[in-house]
């Protein structure tokens, strides 16, 4: 165990050191070594009083505080509970290159940066290149400006790191530590991974197996590296008998699973301490990409129309189609097939799928159909978007809303997956509730709420009650673009589409 | 034929997009776009723009690249790219090529300036055999020491742009608008723009003979599919920010007072 213990103390300590950006690999480069902060032995106090099981003598590690891989390490966080400030120098961006110009800042002093998220752009001789931060911190101090040569080594910025405490709670600090071992996992180069203690693994699959009662470390991991994948995870509960239906998988379509933990243990935690302070929480990551996007979406005029469509024929080809599904990778919602109903429907209702310029006054008719599922992780609200649906199948919609999603929940969402849509689908229904007032996800005309699928009593056309699976859609939209009457038509199209969905293959290519 | 084919479906996919005479103004719009906006890799092909333009590099300063009077006088385009490098002009004796890729597109190659240059230096190697002796001098394609073909790059976190302007042909004249740059190449030993340039099509027999031989040449490396070009990103979508600028007359005549300025200190 303690043997164990220690490995892992040298592989975070040799990973968390801070490293290079856009350093050439595996070569190293020539020119003066940047400096960078030796991280001290005694940070690691506070990581080892966790596993105060084994009480080492740290002295006796005999880890080089200043070893460093070239390889370069996606470590969110160094593993330090007290604030460090970081010089962040110009690194080597190719050979024989010993300065570069300042082209431009991508954050200023006192914004928050995460990591990956590009600092600044400069040029050497024929290339522009972005700069990104490999630390998550706040930036302290901006020493260059725009058209400043800066020579390779010299510092570029100071990047305050760990300002926030780390959590008091025990499992959410051992949570925490095993999310950042899952993320930083792809990007080393370890020979000595296997010997880890610490299982590999995805926060979707720690959490899949927390829902079963499992601990991680006692499944083996069939994936690269040991990493424990949700086969795994499911094997293992079949094994021991445990596969049960899991509580909490009502929802459809949203990812939504850690919020409701979240709030949970918050409440939880609010009720044991009575705490009366004022809480202050910086605006980061998709928080802050909301404010800002919000604020834009409120100088729209906003209209709304609602809808009940009936949802019987939809559920019943689900429950067809996942009787007759021989994929496991595959499971099928409802979402795919709103989806295309929902594209089908905007080849005769193109206006439903434009958007506004102001500049031009202008209505700009999408030619693709790029339509975006509101989701809400951990990290917050993130729209990415299915592109070019009109040209996809049902399947496929299927495969690339489930790779999506899987992308969300781990916060790897690309530029490309979060841009260009064109529409927008709110699943609100799958967290709960019946109706909503989206707010329009611009420059797009409109955006749809869809509520919970509900059983209700409705009358049938010769007055019998028969049980109805009903669903009520909310579409916002637009009024610079589209009236009531536009909107009223579009939303009988997709409603007879999802009510007799033998339609779509009438005009499906 | 079968192994071709299962090549073809290992490799990565190029989206090619053909056009003639098209606007460089747009094409760098275009571009930009792309490489910030799309996850796919891209090659353009312009063979000629439909108007001289003088296009710089994203830190280009005109009174420093161009005679700002002349350029005024003529009312020549001037614009300002969004990736690094020098000072052109263009016209529809050039051709350009640009390719934007995923930096995980090419097995084994870094995303940085050098080994780009050098990957596509290969790439037009292969096209250009037994057609002169095709060398990469420093950051320019050049038969022998003359050159023929200026690069330019950007790089992002999980993208680059390479993109070149071959000169097919030019006129003399026309490089009358440019100044000889503070930072030359080595290897342009001072020579004038006369000495230092060739022209492509005193070594190859035609246009599409280039254009084909570098697709063929691409095609080792990527599933080449052709894109119509409407097919591509809504040329009037706003919501990007670009650094690509056309160069207002205030600007010009700014750059003018300053050239003038210096040149009678």
């Amino acid at each position: 165990m303690v043997t164990r213990l220690i490995l892992r103390s040298r592989w975070i300590l040799n990973s968390r050191l801070p490293s290079i950006s856009t350093e050439p690999l595996p070569v190293r480069a020539p020119g003066p070594t940047p400096a960078l902060p030796p991280v001290e032995i005694a940070t690691l106090h506070p990581f080892f009083k966790r596993n105060s099981s084994i009480g080492p003598n740290v002295s006796q590690l005999g880890i080089s505080c200043h070893a460093w891989n070239q390889r370069y390490f996606s470590t969110s966080q160094a593993l330090v509970d007290s604030p460090a400030l970081v010089e962040v120098p110009l690194a080597q961006t190719g050979e024989g290159i010993a300065e570069c110009e300042l082209l431009k800042w991508f954050v200023e002093e006192g914004d928050h940066v995460e990591e990956f998220q590009p600092l600044c752009e400069v040029q050497s001789d024929k290339a522009t290149i972005e700069i990104t931060s490999r630390f998550e911190g706040k930036v302290q101090q901006i020493l260059c400006v725009p058209g400043d040569i800066v020579k390779v080594g010299e510092t570029l910025l100071k990047i305050l790191i760990n300002e926030m405490e780390s959590t008091s709670e025990d499992d959410d600090s051992e949570a925490s530590s095993d999310l950042q071992l899952s993320e930083l996992e792809p990007e080393t180069s370890l020979n000595n991974q296997q010997n880890l203690v610490a299982v590999l693994a995805t926060p979707f699959v720690r959490h899949l197996a927390k829902q079963y009662d499992i601990n991680i470390n006692d499944i083996k991991g069939s994936g690269k590296d040991g990493r424990v994948l949700k086969e795994d995870v499911l094997n293992y509960t079949n094994s021991k008998g445990i596969g049960k239906e899991l509580p909490f998988k009502s929802h459809e379509c949203a990812v939504n699973v850690d919020p409701f933990q979240e709030r949970k243990t918050e409440f939880t935690a609010s009720t044991q301490q009575w705490s009366y302070e004022d809480k202050v929480l910086p605006l980061r990551g998709f928080q802050r990409s909301m404010v800002k996007s919000m604020t834009v979406a409120a100088k729209v005029p906003h209209f709304y129309f609602m809808e009940e469509v009936k949802c019987n024929a939809l559920v019943e080809l689900k429950a067809t189609l996942q009787k007759e599904n021989t994929d496991q990778d595959v499971k099928h919602t409802f979402l795919p097939f709103l989806i295309k109903s929902l594209s089908m429907a905007l080849n005769k209702y193109p206006l439903m799928n434009s958007s506004f310029s102001e500049e031009s006054n202008e209505i700009i008719l999408k030619g693709c159909h790029n339509i975006g599922v509101a989701m809400a992780t951990p990290y917050g609200l993130v729209v990415p978007n299915i592109k070019k649906v009109q040209s996809q199948s049902i399947m496929e919609v299927t495969k690339e809303l489930a790779r999506l999603q899987q992308l969300a929940i781990c916060n790897k969402l690309s530029t490309a997956d979060i841009t260009g849509g064109t529409i927008t689908l709110s699943n609100i229904g799958s967290i709960g509730g019946k109706f909503g007032s989206p707010i329009l996800n611009l420059p797009e005309a409109a955006i749809i709420a869809i509520g919970k699928i509900q059983k209700l009593p409705r009358f049938s056309d010769d007055d019998m009650v028969y049980p109805a699976y009903v669903t009520n859609v909310t579409i916002g939209a637009d009024h610079r673009i589209v009236d009531g009457a536009t909107v009223a038509r579009f939303c009988n199209e997709w409603k007879l589409l999802i009510e007799k969905p033998e339609l779509l293959l009438l005009h499906m290519r | 034929m079968i192994i071709s084919k299962s090549r073809d479906v290992c490799l990565p996919i190029m989206n090619l997009i053909r056009t003639k005479g098209f606007s460089i103004l747009q094409q760098l719009h275009m571009e930009e776009r792309l490489l910030r906006a799309s996850s796919d890799n891209w090659c353009i092909i312009n063979n000629g723009t439909n108007q001289p333009n003088i296009v710089m590099g994203i830190s280009g300063k005109p009174e420093e690249l161009i005679e700002v009077e002349l350029v005024l006088q003529d009312q020549v385009p001037v614009i300002r790219r969004f990736t690094g490098g020098g000072t052109v002009i263009v016209d529809d004796r050039t051709i350009f090529v640009t390719f934007i890729c995923n930096k995980n597109a090419i097995p084994g190659l870094q995303p940085y300036p050098r080994p780009i240059m050098s990957w596509t230096g290969q790439l037009y190697k292969n096209a250009f055999e037994a057609y002169g002796n095709f060398q990469l001098c420093e950051n320019d394609y050049a038969f022998g020491l003359r050159k023929f073909g200026g690069n330019a790059q950007s790089i992002t976190k999980n993208r680059w742009i390479h993109h070149t302007s071959f000169l097919w042909d030019y006129d003399a004249k026309s490089m009358e608008y440019l100044r000889l740059p503070k930072r030359a190449p080595e290897y342009r030993l001072a020579r004038n723009h006369s000495e230092f340039l060739c022209r492509m099509k005193d070594y190859l027999t035609s246009r599409s003979t280039f254009i084909e031989r570098t697709i063929s040449s691409l095609e080792d490396h990527f599933s080449v599919r052709i894109t119509e070009f409407d097919c591509v990103i809504d040329a009037s979508e706003s919501s990007q920010v670009l650094t690509t600028k056309l160069l207002t007359n205030q600007e010009l005549e700014k750059a003018y007072s300053t050239q003038h300025q210096s040149f009678q200190k």
